[in-house]
């Protein structure tokens, strides 16, 4: 074992479990995060603007919807993800394919927790703006549903590239 | 109003149950033919049937949603609507009582 250090070596000595777990968090931590921003925009929005236009309330929990599921879509990556954790012996884990299964997992949950992130929150911004034009002139709610489908097809995106990337992670198998 | 509250309630238990029990169902092999699969199509064949069926979920209660009778005019509380019948009445009488003082007052 040498002893020079540098920034590479650092790197490349930390456990592929703390990327693995790291990726973990952030995929349901930061999911949570979008979606319940997106929720407090929008409810806060639906509720001022259902005062004086209470016909809104039914429809416009739609936008509250499409919220929760980029929460949902979060929890789903993150329960896959911890089945993908094993455990290697300790001769192995720094093996290349331990590194390589430990990066695809971090890679897996950042994916889908950013991608959630701004999905939740650009949701939120569209569903109070539905609202409040909705209690204004009920004929541009569906209008504005086509926007809001579009924007939450962005949280779908970051799932389906995550999962398709966790689905590769692979440690190497126990050879004693 | 009730009635939304608990299609809103019942849509969300769905959203969270339904992709939570496929994820168990395919890595538990409760599902027929999950055993012999790879761990890598598990992975990939319980994801994608999770967030389809999640997305079923919020399609269903769009459709749901979509059906609701709207009422076109804003119907007032009727409690309010009587007691702010009843509070105009009220004035009137006491107005007149005291301008049927007044009248009293100056003739006397």
């Amino acid at each position: 074992m040498t002893t020079t250090s540098s920034w590479s070596r650092a790197l490349t000595q930390i456990s592929p479990y703390t990327f693995a777990s790291i990726g973990i968090a952030i995929s349901i931590g930061v999911s949570v995060l979008g979606a319940a921003w997106g929720i407090y925009i929008t409810g806060s929005s639906l509720i001022g603007a259902a005062i004086k236009a209470p016909r809104i309330t039914s429809k416009n929990l739609i936008s509250v919807i499409f919220c929760e599921a980029v929460a949902i879509y979060g929890v789903i990556v993150a329960i896959i993800l911890q089945t993908k954790l094993e455990s290697v012996p300790s001769s192995q884990i720094y093996e290349p394919e331990s590194l390589r299964a430990g990066y695809a997992i971090f890679a897996s949950g950042i994916i889908v927790g950013f991608a959630n992130l701004v999905c939740g929150l650009c949701v939120g911004i569209i569903g109070s703006s539905c609202a409040l034009s909705d209690a204004q002139n009920s004929s541009l709610f569906v209008k504005i549903l086509v926007i809001e489908i579009f924007g939450s097809a962005l949280g779908l995106f970051g799932v389906i590239v995550s999962i398709i990337m966790s689905s590769q992670a692979t440690w190497p198998a126990k050879s004693g | 109003m009730a009635g939304v509250i608990h299609k809103f309630l019942f849509a969300s238990i769905a959203m969270w149950i339904t992709p939570i029990v496929i994820l168990y169902g395919f890595n538990h092999h409760i599902f027929p033919g999950s055993s012999e699969l790879s761990s890598s199509s598990v992975t990939l064949i319980s994801g994608f049937l999770a967030v389809i069926s999640v997305n079923v979920v919020i399609v269903l209660y769009i459709v749901l949603a979509m059906k609701e009778p709207t009422n076109p005019q804003h119907q007032p509380d009727p409690s309010f609507l009587a007691a702010a019948k009843a509070s105009i009445n009220q004035p009137m009488s006491s107005a007149s009582n005291s301008e049927d003082a007044v009248i009293r007052e100056k003739t006397d």
